[in-house]
């Protein structure tokens, strides 16, 4: 029994190129008053991401990837540029977009199943329909048996899951991820990166990943857009050109040792110019 | 290159607006009374209450008042901490003790004590006394809490520290639970010190006794209105600065808070 | 007396009385100071009925719970029920008592509720009127009474008035914090769900902090209690602080130890009540 209708748009194939991109960024310029000086956090960033595809934006820290996840969000405003889902301009957060964040962001007050129906209560929707929804996510997630218990009670890496399944619940066209597993232990990472490609090759879910782990978005990923040291600029677009579908058995193959090198190689670039800044400023002399 | 900052940013804008808004409320009420929307026999315009606060202090001898009720509070908050601490050190040292009363003394603290000043009233007197035991009764609870509170927090390595050095129970009571546990005792101190006077001056004013309460008393039963106004404001501020300087006083035992 | 760590089996099975040595201590305690208590009311040293005897307190409680002493209509039309009966005017003053205070918990909460949210969700406002509430807390509210008598007559209202200015200081402030404690995230993600302000109001800032609110609540009711009791002793001819003063000016000790006792025991038991219902709460959820 089918509980969700698919909008279309979704079954479109996601390896066909010439798909209208459902997510447009169009040169984003966003910039911020700090003692300092102006200081462009993100500096002419443009990303177009097609319907169904897994596309991560990877940077090191400080290149200004969580302001463009906020700005994306509908969460910031004051920059220049166009964000625009499915040819709609976005000024605030939109029904279209569903975001995860980074920090632990459950309800610690509603049991799991409360936590995945909340969109669906903000929506306006009668109880059984909520429950029914909530129920199919919460499984999705691979909480089964867990509905009822509280986030309390649950491990980090299924609190994150519970907030994965309650964004997932409100079926956005775009899903919107910033680190979400950054606070978790490696293996955890690992396990949850096969849950979210399961997911996400099941709901055929457009998603965009902003993360600073190279083997998470080789694994993820459909593209990568690998951004500069602050001020963030596009560096590079990547095309991962490995099999689907995946799992976590990938890290191992030699294809994807060669994208990871490529990305690091420019990463390292970046990030290295990034601790030299970070020295400057404190005091001490680049070396 | 930094733009001048708007004043609304400025950090003194948030003082600006509220006693701005402090003093156009007061303003408004004096519109208000003038032009008769307010009844000025129930709120008298705020002009009069300053006239009346030159007159108030000069005929009802502000500052003799205040120094009885400032007497009456040092001595109860005295008495209060001499038995507080050593209360609350008595029960950290008889664990049984204080597995027997520590509930008992929670809920005295949270009940409404302040009632049985006509029981005192009753066995001392309509005098200081009955006042200063008030304040006393008041501040007596939270002070043995806070000080029960800061002996059992201490952290478990300072303890150790101590036993590594195999110090005796006095020394390690003396060197180290107690300076460990002063800033919460000063905590409760302040706590007593405000409960203290809370009860005092109210039950002066009930008790139509002693210094500023009784002032307030006073002025209303004769109908004073701007009077009553102007001493209740009095109060209020001395209220304020005390409140402040131990605020002061307490963050300048306890820098490291 | 020695301290006493872990007592060994061997010492509780001696006794003939198999007691936790807890228990047995507040015994001890409270046998202490009821024949204290005895001893000086017997004694003479005091002006008489200063320390009533035990036995007259009691009698005293008894009567006081019990003995119907206040004519009363019981009107029930719509049940058919319409008659005079008389019970412990105990009871009648309770009610006026719990009356004011359920009132002046009801305008007071209600509006710290609504000034503390206020406060703490805009900085600026925060900043230029939290100090007021900071430094007005520790005022003693009674001193606002006689406002409160020219502005609400001398009747309930004033009561209920005292009882409101009490209780709105500790629930602002604790309302107040507890907004700035929120964690921010759980904001952003009410926004990313497009809620409305009533629902970022009733779905995440009020559980979000469910805990402040129930602790600026419970102190709420400590002062709000506080203030309508002294109010009553002050002026008032109905409720439980003016059958206190009442004892007083009839110099009925026995009947104002036994109305301290009963409000003690009330006071202390809604407290613990309280502190239950939120206490169950802190375990099941954190």
């Amino acid at each position: 029994m089918s509980v969700i209708a698919m909008p279309s748009g979704r079954d479109a194939a996601p390896a066909a190129r010439s798909v209208e991109p459902i997510l447009t960024v169009d040169s984003i310029v966003k910039q911020f008053e700090t003692p300092d000086g102006v200081v462009a956090a993100v500096d002419n960033v443009s990303l177009a991401v097609k319907p169904g595809e897994f596309f991560s934006v990877i940077g090191p820290s400080g290149c200004g990837k969580s302001t463009l996840f906020n700005i994306i969000g509908g969460l910031l405003d004051g920059y220049d540029g166009a964000v625009r889902v499915g040819g709609e301009l976005v000024h605030g957060p939109h029904a279209s977009i569903g975001m995860i964040f980074q920090e632990e962001s459950t309800f610690p007050w509603r049991s799991v199943i409360d936590n995945v129906a909340f969109p669906l209560e903000i929506a306006g929707l009668p109880k059984t329909e909520r429950y029914d929804r909530a129920r199919h996510f919460v499984s999705l997630v691979g909480l089964d048996g867990f509905e009822r218990r509280f986030p309390a009670e649950l491990s980090g890496g299924m609190r994150q899951r519970v907030s994965m399944a309650r964004t997932l619940a409100a079926q956005p066209k775009i899903l919107l991820m910033d680190e979400p597993f950054a606070a978790l232990d490696e293996q955890t990472r690992l396990l949850l990166g096969d849950k979210v490609l399961q997911i996400q090759q099941e709901l055929k879910q457009t998603t965009l990943l902003i993360t600073h782990n190279i083997t998470e978005a080789v694994q993820l990923s459909d593209r990568i857009m690998v951004m500069t040291y602050r001020p963030g600029k596009v560096k590079r677009i990547v095309d991962i050109d490995l099999p689907r579908p995946r799992s976590s058995e990938i890290v191992s193959s030699e294809a994807f040792g060669r994208y990871v090198a490529q990305i690091w190689s420019d990463l390292r670039e970046e990030a290295t110019r990034g601790m030299h800044d970070d020295e400057t400023r404190r005091g001490g002399a680049p070396r | 290159m930094s733009r001048p900052v708007p004043f609304s940013k400025s950090r003194y804008f948030p003082a600006v607006l509220g006693f701005g808004s402090l003093a156009a409320f007061v303003l408004a009420v004096e519109l208000l009374v003038q032009v008769d929307v307010i009844n000025r026999f129930l709120i008298p315009p705020p002009s009069e209450v300053i006239a009346a606060i030159p007159r108030v202090i000069m005929q009802e001898h502000v500052l003799s008042r205040f120094m009885l009720t400032a007497g009456e509070a040092l001595v109860a908050s005295v008495l209060v901490t001499i038995f507080g601490v050593a209360g609350g050190v008595l029960l950290y040292q008889f664990r049984l003790l204080r597995l027997a009363t520590e509930t008992w003394v929670a809920a005295i603290a949270a009940a409404p004590l302040v009632l049985m000043y006509p029981l005192y009233l009753v066995i001392f007197g309509r005098n200081a006394t009955t006042i200063v035991m008030m304040g006393f009764t008041a501040g007596l609870a939270p002070i043995i809490l806070k000080t029960l509170e800061g002996l059992a927090g201490t952290r478990r390595v300072l303890i150790n520290v101590g036993r590594s050095f195999n110090l005796t129970r006095s020394q390690q009571f003396w060197k180290i639970l107690f300076p460990a546990a002063l800033p919460t005792i000063f905590v409760g101190m302040r706590l007593g010190l405000i409960f203290a006077l809370i009860n005092i001056v109210g039950v002066e004013y009930l008790i139509n006794f002693g210094g500023l309460g009784q002032l307030i008393n006073e002025l209303a039963e004769r109908f004073d209105l701007p009077g009553t106004y102007a001493a209740i404001c009095f109060v209020i501020l001395v209220s304020i600065i005390v409140f402040m300087l131990t605020e002061r006083l307490e963050r300048w035992l306890r820098p490291a808070s | 007396m020695a301290e006493t760590g872990k007592l060994s089996p061997a010492v509780l099975r001696q006794g003939w009385v198999r007691v936790h040595p807890v228990t047995a201590l507040r015994l001890a305690i409270i046998i202490t100071v009821l024949v204290a208590w005895e001893a000086l009311a017997q004694s003479g040293l005091l002006y008489r009925d200063v320390v009533p005897s035990l036995a007259k307190i009691a009698a005293s409680l008894f009567a006081l719970l019990t003995v119907p002493d206040m004519p009363f209509r019981l009107d029930w039309s719509w049940l058919g029920i319409a008659t005079d009966i008389k019970i412990p005017q105990l009871y009648w003053h309770l009610y006026a008592t719990f009356y004011e205070i359920v009132l002046g918990m009801l305008f007071g909460g209600l509006s710290g509720l609504a000034v503390g949210i206020a406060i703490g969700g805009s900085k600026l406002l925060q900043r230029a009127y939290e100090p007021f509430l900071y430094y007005l807390g520790p005022c003693p509210k009674i001193i606002f009474f006689p406002i409160m008598i020219m502005w609400f007559s001398v009747g309930p209202g004033s009561k209920v008035a005292m009882g409101a200015v009490s209780c709105f200081f500790p629930v602002a402030l604790s309302v107040a914090g507890g907004m700035r404690e929120i964690d921010k995230v759980l904001i952003r993600v009410g926004r990313s769900f497009r809620a409305n302000t009533w629902q970022m109001v009733t779905k995440i800032y009020m559980p979000a902090m469910r805990h402040p609110i129930i602790n600026g609540m419970r102190l709420g009711l400590g002062v709000c209690l506080i203030g309508v009791l002294l109010a009553e002793t002050k002026l008032s001819n109905r409720g439980v602080g003016h059958l206190v003063i009442d004892a007083y000016t009839r110099f009925d000790m026995p009947l104002m130890y036994a109305l301290l006792i009963v409000l003690f025991v009330i006071s202390i038991g809604a407290n613990a009540l309280i502190g239950r219902f939120g206490g169950l709460d802190t375990i099941r959820r954190t």
